[in-house]
């Protein structure tokens, strides 16, 4: 028999704002010494009360615009209960009944074609802190740094059907979430963490399977090796009866490949969700709703026709940038700039992208400034630094924010020479020290030219004319 | 009130109750389940419910950090603490 | 009754008495609950930190029964609160005996309201949202609310001032424009007409009837009018108040495991074992039967038929005192059923506050303002507490 897969996720992005949701601690917990971010509200004592983060809220909204989501314009808060080291108040608060966002969509392409996955809803709520069980044999150390940062969870519905769907969906909605700048969306930090609930049946039924919760995948490699091996063992159950399946939550270990129950304490799941009278409801008016639509940001397939059509970019180029926010506000930034956007792509794709990646970097880690590398399109076009020059300083750049093109250009003496002067002794002192290349360029080898070419380039460090230097070049050899 | 839903409901709270406060309890809650009818005699339908008894809404702070406690200073009561961590027993995962 | 050493120097010379609901840096803060014994807080109550600003000083903290949901505190873990047979409230015996002009208290299940009655002071509990419960023990917060006990109502006014008004750490503290919005004519409007109910009257020890019909009889004196009106709901407060207060309080003190700060078992082997016997060892039975009460409440078989129906008989109660204030301009309500509590009382039921706050749910459950004098109750409308205190001064001339 033929089976497919039913999968919903349950995505917690941790939101990049300042400070935490209730209390004002720093909400970069990633690297910090332990316990550094916490006070009496965040590490469980009584007395301090939560008082709301506009920014959450912010986002909150930002994230559910982006998802083509309703937004609740009034929203509200619930506690829900249970014991465990990492929540210090024994409750976490979240959203239950009215969630910053319901019923959005979220359109993924794969192999099979365009898909739209529902979203069920986005609510906003705290994190909780970190176990270290690492440090002595018998005990667990506590962290509160994260305890209430702030998260959403993006809950879809059981709409994907495949590993390589949920990488699509996974992937877009990293993509959105930084478009917005409402979150780094970082598997490997914990920003991005992602539950994948799982049932398969016999293709074209609507049987409802037996569904399983999978926890702990820390990439999305690891998402895809959890589903494989859980379609796998589902249907070997169902075919072979080699387990009984049960409604249970699973924890994938990377290493071993495999997925494991969770062991669960008799009561668990019954969170006793109510309303906390300690946070008034959260109410959106027109004004705030506005200005928060206001700053969305242009869809990345939106920007990709634009880029085409109004700069004339290939589809190719238009793609590649529209990959990223930071591609897209650096390569708007130099046009602005340099009005030249043809010329801003190709320094864009075949420069900025490729020392992001030899430096391993991700796209949204880029630290340039759009306008600085504008300025370096400019001097380049305009003559005033050798294109190699200018990719010096873009490196430069990558490592001192900082740096003004131009004048470091000046102080390291990367300006293009407009001596003649110097160009043709230069030229005069190559064709002496290598007749050999000389008698070659005139029995025809046109290749001789250029390491005549390459000595002069390297002896003016690169502050030359390539078109005046190949002339001078040639009258200097025609003079032999 | 059944014994084996008091358990259930002792485990949930991290409680453990003697006999004799078993007992009372379940006393207690037969108590508490036969004066529900006073507010069941009270007609809710199409009454909103009310968790905040002020109709006002909340007032956002401003995404600013401060930081004034140490954790020297939160840690001070601690039962056990580690490197700046508080302690428990070992947790399997 | 256990009063730590004052501190605090007053500028002033006035000193008032916290009770132990209140968070204080300098003194340790227990709300009555071996779970909290010797906890230093952080940081001081709001209402502490304005008395302090006003230039008022703390003479000491006055003990509470364990999260202050008993009848007048005798549940404190470490405190004596009997005297000649009688049960005590800590709070007031500091004013009695001069110590204190007044005490700031948390009022949670109407403990201050009840110890007011008894000893004969005043107290103010104002509408909820215009005091900050910054730095007070969380119990049951939809409706607790820090009040005022005094000598008279001239002094309750006197602190309330001073304590009251908008706190941005507060999330529920009402802004000081929507205050005065929502106040309208409440404050200082005179009361001319006060409602009491039969049904709330049953039941009551010929002392506090006696209390009742003097009280009334004083109204009738001073020229106002005391109708005797039906009640459909108002009697139902309790029961709601119960569910709502037990449920939060069971959330509100799950935090307390042992593991951050205050009480930690020595008998434990696992993280299950810490977490179970610190609370077992620590809390007392009537915290603890109230805990499960409040967490069935929430049960996913209970939340609709159990807690929902609390929150919305909540909203009826409140649309029931709406009505009654649109003829009158309070209601009176007794304050208990006995002039004095013994020991024995609490012994025969210990969950006796369960029944006790019949009289103090009402203005629990709708965070309407209460003033305690003379032995009897009168629960006013939003925002009245200066026209309550008005009335209670005219009376004590």
């Amino acid at each position: 028999m033929k089976y497919e897969t039913v999968i919903g996720l349950e995505v917690h992005v941790e939101l990049a704002t300042n400070s935490k949701i209730f209390c004002s601690c720093s909400a970069h917990s990633y690297g910090a010494d332990p316990n550094e971010h916490v006070c009496p509200a965040c590490c469980g004592m009584p007395g301090m009360l939560p008082v709301v983060n506009k920014r959450v809220v912010d986002f909150g909204m930002k994230a559910g615009l982006m998802l083509n989501c309703d937004i609740n314009r009034t929203t509200t808060f619930d506690k829900k209960s249970y014991y465990y080291p990492d929540l210090p108040a024994a409750y976490q608060t979240t959203q239950w009944f009215a969630p910053v966002a319901v019923n959005g969509t979220v359109e993924i392409e794969t192999s099979n074609g365009r898909k739209s996955v529902r979203i069920k809803q986005i609510h906003m709520e705290e994190d909780a802190g970190k176990l270290v069980h690492d440090i002595r044999e018998d005990t667990t150390h506590v962290d509160f740094n994260r305890t209430s940062v702030p998260l959403i969870e993006i809950v879809s519905q059981p709409d994907l059907s495949s590993a390589e769907e949920v990488e699509a969906y996974l992937e877009r909605l990293k993509n959105l979430l930084r478009y917005a700048k409402v979150a780094e969306c970082e598997m490997a930090h914990g920003t991005m963490r992602c539950d994948v609930n799982l049932s398969v049946r016999p293709e074209g039924t609507d049987i409802l399977g037996v569904r399983t919760e999978m926890k702990n995948m820390n990439s999305i490699e690891a998402i895809k090796r959890a589903i494989e091996y859980e379609v796998a063992r589902h249907i070997d159950a169902i075919e072979n009866g080699t387990e009984v399946l049960v409604q249970e939550t699973r924890r994938w270990d990377d290493i071993k490949g495999k997925s494991y129950a969770m062991r669960t304490k008799e009561t668990a799941g019954d969170y006793r969700y109510f309303p906390d009278p300690n946070v008034m409801p959260v109410v959106i008016d027109d004004e705030w709703f506005n200005a928060i639509k206001e700053t969305l940001p242009e869809f990345p397939e939106v920007k990709r026709a634009r880029y085409a059509e109004e700069f004339g970019l290939s589809e190719y180029d238009a793609d590649q940038l529209s990959k990223s926010i930071a591609l897209c506000e650096c390569f708007e930034g130099a046009v602005s700039v340099c009005k030249n956007a043809k010329d801003a792509a190709n320094w864009m794709i075949s420069e900025v992208m490729s020392i992001l990646n030899a430096r391993k970097m991700t796209y949204d880690m880029l630290n340039i400034d759009g306008k600085a590398l504008g300025e370096i399109i400019l001097l380049v076009s305009e003559g005033k630094v050798g294109r190699a020059n200018g990719k010096k300083i873009l490196a430069a750049m990558f490592d001192d924010e900082t740096i003004e093109p131009a004048k470091y250009a000046e102080e390291n003496g990367l300006v293009m020479s407009n001596d003649t002067g110097l160009i043709e002794a230069t030229a005069k002192a190559a064709v002496a020290a290598d007749p050999k290349a000389v008698s070659d360029f005139k029995g025809g080898k046109e290749k001789a030219l250029m390491s005549l070419f390459g000595r002069c380039m390297k002896e003016l460090k690169g502050n030359c004319d390539p078109q005046v230097l190949r002339k001078i070049l040639i009258d200097e050899i025609n003079k032999q | 009130m059944d014994r084996e839903t008091l358990r259930k409901l002792e485990m949930l709270n991290q409680l453990s109750l003697t006999d004799e406060q078993k007992d009372e309890v379940t006393a207690f809650f037969a108590k508490r389940d036969a004066e529900l009818e006073i507010i069941n005699r009270i007609d809710t339908e199409n009454v909103e419910r009310m968790v905040h008894v002020m109709p006002i809404m909340t007032v956002v702070r401003e995404d600013t950090v401060n930081q004034p406690f140490t954790r020297e200073a939160l840690q001070q009561g601690a039962p056990e603490t580690d490197e700046g961590y508080w302690c428990v027993p070992r947790v399997m995962e | 009754m256990k009063i730590y050493n004052a501190k605090n120097e007053a500028a002033s010379g006035k000193l008032v008495v916290a009770d132990d609901m209140l968070l204080t840096k300098d003194m340790p803060t227990t709300a009555g609950s071996k779970m909290l014994e010797g906890y230093m807080s952080l940081f001081d109550a709001e209402a502490l930190t304005r008395l302090y600003a006003a230039g008022y000083g703390l003479c000491g903290k006055a003990s509470v029964g364990e999260f202050a949901i008993d009848l007048v505190g005798e549940t404190a873990f470490d405190g004596e609160n009997e005297r000649d047979g009688k049960l005590v409230y800590a709070p007031a015996e500091s004013i009695k005996n001069g110590e204190a002009i007044a005490a700031v208290c948390l009022d949670v299940n109407g403990s201050v309201r009840r110890g007011a009655a008894q000893s004969g002071l005043v107290s103010i509990k104002p509408t909820y949202g215009t005091v900050s419960r910054y730095g007070t023990i969380p119990v049951a917060c939809s409706g607790e609310t820090v009040s005022v006990l005094a000598a008279n109502a001239k002094d309750c006014r006197e602190i309330l001032d001073v304590i009251s008004g908008h706190d941005d750490k507060d999330g529920t503290s009402l802004s000081d424009d929507l205050c005065k919005k929502l106040k309208k004519d409440a404050d200082r409007a005179e009361i001319k007409k006060v409602a009491f109910f039969k049904e709330m009257t049953d039941g009551l020890d010929e002392a506090v009837i006696d209390k009742m019909n003097a009280f009334r009889a004083k109204l009738s004196e001073n020229g106002i009018e005391v109708c005797e009106i039906e009640d459909g709901v108002i009697a139902a407060s309790r029961v709601a108040w119960n569910i709502l207060m037990s449920a939060e309080l069971c959330n509100n003190v799950s935090r307390y495991d042992g593991v951050k700060y205050g009480y930690r078992t020595e008998n434990f082997n696992n993280l299950d074992t810490l977490y179970t016997n610190s609370r077992t060892e620590a809390f007392g039975d009537l915290l603890k039967t109230a805990i499960l009460f409040g967490s069935e409440t929430l049960s996913t078989d209970n939340y609709m038929k159990v807690y929902d129906k609390a929150l919305r008989t909540r909203r009826v109660i409140a649309d029931a005192f709406s009505k009654i204030f649109e003829e009158y301009d309070a209601v009176l309500l007794p304050a208990c059923s006995k002039m004095a509590y013994t020991p024995s009382d609490v012994k025969e039921d210990k969950y006796i506050s369960y029944h006790e706050n019949f009289y103090t749910a009402p203005a629990s459950i709708t965070g309407l303002p209460a003033v305690v004098a003379e032995g009897v109750q009168l629960v006013g409308r939003a925002f009245s507490e200066n026209a309550l205190l008005d009335l209670i001064e005219k009376e004590e001339k």
